[in-house]
């Protein structure tokens, strides 16, 4: 940063201000003048890297199983109580699955505390962020909106493969 | 006294207890896996070693008799060490299951673990796979490869259930825990064992799955199936009862409770057959009414019948506030209310479950509710051709004697106070919705005259969980109209005293109780074998009466 | 000229110059946002439209579709007519200033000016006194104490920094010797113009312009961190697009005034010796004219995104110390021009 100077060690061109206020408005002109990057959103997207914290979704494993076991750790870590899970038993090897997994995407803050906590990587972050709803109930997602299946995910997984 | 000392601390022991008695007695907490303060020491888990001078090794407190003089270390750096040691061993063949265990979250392995563990396995090889699914009895199922054979349910099988069905099997790792060949782990206790098992291998087959226990509130309450009491947690998630457990009290139940007990009495609060709001029958059919209407045609009607035309029916299920309520009401009548024991003989043990069925039966005979011992009693009532109306609460005696069902089908006037749908609210002229035992404050005495405590665990319509300073789990405090988890249904139900005493309100009485605290000071007032007593005294392990009955 | 042909040119007149008044708001606004947009490394409005550029229709009728809010303590009257009296004062002032010079058009002789006034520069000076009315009068009768204190800053800073503009503007009368605004026009014929001849004066006057249109960075009357809206935070719909329409006109208002008396008005230097024909001449003018007050409303939104707001006390130091001394200074600059070269 730079020193900041005091009244006293202005010299007489910076007293008058004039030449400084001129300067100021050479840089903004200069500004003006630079190449715009706004993307112009509904035409062209935003492809987020990896490590982007998109809407929360559940695993669909190749064989059309999900992963999460309903363990509710999401649900408990979850700073903002978005994650509602009723575990079930099943037959399969992992003995629980969510018979229901609902987010109230009103209520969560994208803080992925839920993916840091998942022991199964059944919850990860996607890069979606088009989230838009009308009322109320349309915002609550269930296991309809929720299960994803891996290929699309493999992005992510390997990122957190690597840094969690 | 005899005196020992731990982790620096003079305690003063009784001789014969062991080291972990002692220390638990002055509050210092010393693991353990196997030793249970109720059953024999088999001492095998080996997690409760302890440093004690002058000893060449370290010894386990459970099985060493504290003596005077001796000089204990539980938290040394050789204790620590070893007890390190044992939880790697442990740990060694317990799979990583937590995510799927349902005693996760209560979990004394995991307590361990996460207090004395290392954090990480040095164990490269394979775990043990064993089986997962056992089907022990009809309401126990053993996860095998979670067991960590500390015994405690064997010995709880051998030595509280008196039923001898639980062994050990096979040696070194491979061993197991099975049943006698031919045998089903089917004692009426048998779910006992899966409070006392310090990991998930016993689990709950009615409440395997149903959520994790953070995220349930839990209420310290009395158990209604027989006029035991044992005290219990109710364990509430989304305003629906999702288990019972038992909750320690050495004079009543210890830490146990029967499994008819733990499954069975609290699935009418939310069952589909509960009464909503008040019915009033209209042309021959029950109609949804409001209460201020109900209040003023059962006032009117009742005043049409003189005292030895109706006949009031108190309950032993019913609380003490219940029963003294209706007393006041029967008053306005110059009666005496009545009341039906249920008494199913034989069906006892001596180890907790009585016969007599119901919580209460002793507390409506203090009252001063007169007893009939079974329903040809009522039935001889009846039978006497004078009885025109009735005022039946919280009870059901239609449905023990078709006879009597015919007799109360006859009546002129039949009121009825019923948590659920039942033979006798079929036939009632008005029915009023009473609340369950989960949804009231009250008060039981027990077959020995212990008085105890209920409290509401479950909201109704009048009831809020935060405002009425219910117990509140995370989800409750923070829920909002809008969650769905938050939305669990709430009955229009109301306890039977305020039922009642908002009734002799509607007959020009005075009579003002916001609290069933209010009720019970009044019972204190005026009846002998309560004398001196409030529900702070009564506390959570509730108080011994004095009491004589006639 | 009849009386008639004189009622229809000056019909015609007026309605021209309130309507391309109208529209360059309109489009004012449009640019305020578009350049602020490029000095911030943004695009600007781009969606209503071909470039955005009917997003000033969006506005306005957003605007007239929100609900009029009048405040219960609000002195209801006059809350209705401060907005009437900025608006009227902004485009009252727009009549005396001239945007060419007199054209032959259907054998008449037309004066590019809606009301040739030979007071001109006393009207333009009464007319912005009386648009302190519009603003202090809007504060006062919101019954709001942001109003209020919106309204009694530029009620102070109008009246300061009126003094300087007077005083700059007497420079200028002297060198032209009338209060008509095309013989001031006139009288910076050949490149001799105001602002080059009195520098100081020229400085002063733009100044005292911006903080008279209460324009960054002497926006205080309606400095957001702390007077949430200023004098028209208690106004929605009509009456609050009213204020913006007025504030916009005002700083066209001081553009053409800066045109008209320190840049030349019309006036290309020596065009009249390149030998064109006097058709073309006068469209050149024109567009000249229109051209300077283009690129001075352009500084003015360009020194908006670029310079922060004074303080308070700043703006009355600068006012009353700098400003006023400095323009009284000008007056004795041009006397002694005008003694020692005989102008």
């Amino acid at each position: 940063m730079a020193q900041k100077k005091r009244k006293k060690d202005l010299s007489f061109w910076e007293r008058i201000y004039i030449v400084e206020i001129i300067k100021g408005m050479i840089l903004t002109l200069k500004n003006m003048l630079r190449p715009k990057f706004t993307m112009e959103y509904p035409e062209v997207k935003f492809e987020p890297p990896a490590s982007y914290r998109g809407r929360p979704v559940l695993v669909l494993e190749e064989n059309g199983v999900e992963r999460c076991v309903a363990c509710g750790l999401c649900s408990r870590v979850c700073p903002a109580l978005a994650i509602e899970v009723q575990a079930s038993e099943t037959n399969l090897e992992k003995e629980r699955y969510p018979e229901k997994f609902e987010i109230n995407m009103l209520r969560c803050i994208f803080c992925g505390f839920c993916e840091e906590v998942c022991p199964e990587e059944a919850i990860v972050m996607s890069k979606d962020y088009e989230l838009v709803f009308t009322n109320r109930n349309d915002a609550i997602f269930g296991k309809d909106k929720l299960l994803i299946p891996v290929e699309q995910l493999r992005d992510r997984i390997e990122f957190l493969r690597k840094f969690k | 006294m005899p005196q020992i000392t731990i982790d620096g601390k003079q305690i003063e022991f009784k001789p014969g207890q062991t080291i972990i008695q002692a220390a638990r007695h002055a509050g210092i907490e010393i693991p353990h896996f196997c030793w249970h303060p109720e059953l024999s020491v088999s001492g095998n888990c080996r997690v409760c070693l302890v440093e004690v001078e002058k000893m060449p090794k370290l010894v386990i407190s459970c099985a060493t008799f504290a003596s005077e003089g001796m000089v204990v270390h539980t938290k040394s750096e050789k204790a620590l060490e070893a007890r390190n040691a044992v939880m790697e061993f442990i740990l060694i063949n317990h799979p990583l299951d937590c995510p799927i265990c349902d005693e996760a979250g209560e979990c004394k392995l995991q307590e361990y673990a996460y207090a004395h563990g290392k954090g990480e396995s040095r164990f490269e090889e394979i775990k043990n796979r064993k089986e997962k699914r056992v089907q022990l009895g009809p309401y126990v199922k053993f996860d095998a490869e979670r067991c960590i054979s500390c015994s405690r349910c064997i010995r709880f099988s051998d030595e509280i259930a008196k039923a001898n069905q639980l062994t050990f099997v096979k040696r070194g790792d491979r061993v197991t825990i099975t049943t006698f060949p031919g045998e089903s782990f089917d004692n009426p206790y048998s779910l006992n064992v899966v409070d006392i098992c310090p990991v998930g291998a016993l689990t709950n087959q009615d409440f395997r799955f149903k959520s994790r226990v953070w995220e349930m509130s839990h209420t310290e309450s009395i158990c209604i199936g027989c006029s035991r009491g044992c005290n219990i947690d109710t364990w509430v998630r989304n305003n629906q009862i999702l288990r019972l457990t038992p909750r320690f009290n050495p004079e009543v139940n210890s830490y146990w409770m029967c499994d008819n007990g733990r499954l069975n009495t609290f699935k009418h609060v939310n069952s589909d057959t509960r009464i909503d709001g008040v019915y009033i029958r209209h042309n021959g059919a029950l109609t949804k009414s409001d209460w201020d209407t109900a209040y003023k045609n059962v006032s009117t009607e009742l005043r049409k019948y003189r005292s030895d035309e109706i006949l009031f029916i108190g309950s032993p299920y019913a609380t003490l506030e219940d029963n003294y309520v209706l007393k006041k009401l029967a008053a306005q009548f110059n009666s005496i209310p009545y009341f039906l024991t249920h008494i199913k003989p034989g069906d006892q043990d001596d180890i907790l479950i009585r016969e007599d069925k119901t919580p209460n039966s002793t507390g409506a005979e203090l009252l001063g509710l007169k007893k009939l011992k079974d329903y040809e009693e009522l039935l001889t009532l009846f039978k006497n051709g004078k009885v025109k109306a009735a005022y039946i609460v919280e009870d059901n005696p239609a449905a023990l004697d078709e006879e009597l069902k015919e007799q109360l089908s006859n009546l002129k006037l039949l009121v009825v106070h019923a948590t659920n749908r039942n033979e006798t609210s079929e036939l009632a002229h008005y029915l009023f919705p009473a609340a369950t035992y989960a949804e009231k404050h009250g008060s039981f005495v027990n077959f020995m005259g212990r008085l105890q405590r209920i409290k509401p665990a479950v909201e109704t319509v009048e009831l809020d969980r935060a405002l009425d300073g219910m117990s509140m789990s995370r989800w409750d405090k923070f829920g909002t109209k809008f969650d769905r988890w938050k939305q669990g249904y709430k009955y229009d139900a109301l306890p039977s005293w305020k039922i009642l005493s908002r009734l002799i309100n509607a007959l020009n009485e005075k009579v003002r109780y916001n609290m069933a605290e209010e009720v019970f000071n009044e019972i204190s007032n005026n009846v002998e074998a309560f004398k001196g007593i409030d529900y702070d005294s009564i506390g959570e392990m509730g108080v011994q009466i004095k009491y004589e009955l006639v | 000229m009849t009386i008639w042909e004189i009622i229809i040119t000056s019909v015609i007149k007026i309605a021209i110059a309130l309507t391309s008044l109208l529209l360059s708001v309109a489009y004012m606004v449009y640019f305020e946002r578009k350049i602020s947009a490029w000095a911030q490394n943004r695009l600007g409005p781009n969606r209503v439209g071909y470039r955005g550029l009917l997003q000033p229709f969006a506005d306005v009728f957003k605007l007239l579709f929100k609900e009029d809010i009048v405040p219960d303590a609000a002195n209801k009257t006059l809350h209705t007519m401060a907005p009437f009296i900025s608006l009227f004062v902004a485009f009252a002032t727009y009549a005396v200033v001239p945007i060419g010079p007199e054209v032959n058009l259907f054998g008449y002789q037309i004066k590019l000016v809606v009301a040739d006034v030979n007071i001109g520069i006393l009207y333009v000076l009464a007319l912005t006194s009386l648009g302190v009315y519009g603003i202090t009068l809007a504060g006062w009768s919101s019954g709001s104490k942001y109003s209020l204190l919106g309204g009694i800053r530029s009620s102070a800073q109008m009246i300061s920094y009126e003094v300087s503009i007077g005083f700059s503007i007497g420079g200028v009368l002297l060198m032209a010797g009338s209060l008509r605004p095309i013989d001031i026009v006139n009288a910076q014929y050949g490149g001799m113009w105001n602002a080059i001849l009195q520098p100081i004066g020229f400085i002063t006057f733009v100044v005292s312009a911006f903080a008279e249109t209460n324009r960054l960075p002497f926006d205080l009357p309606e400095a957001e961190p702390e007077l949430v809206g200023g004098y028209h935070t208690e106004y929605s719909s009509f009456k609050f697009a009213g204020f913006f329409l007025a504030e916009y006109a005002n700083m066209i208002i001081a553009s053409l005034l800066i045109v008209t008396l320190y840049l030349g008005g019309w006036q290309i230097p020596y065009v009249d010796k390149l030998g064109l024909s006097e058709g073309l001449t006068v469209v050149l003018q024109i567009a000249s004219f229109l051209l300077k007050t283009a690129f001075m409303l352009f500084v003015f939104i360009w020194v908006r995104w670029s310079i922060p707001r004074f303080r308070y006390d700043q703006l009355m130091n600068l006012g009353w110390k700098v400003m006023f001394p400095l323009a009284l200074l000008n007056i004795v600059w041009v006397a002694m021009l005008i003694m020692i070269f005989k102008l």
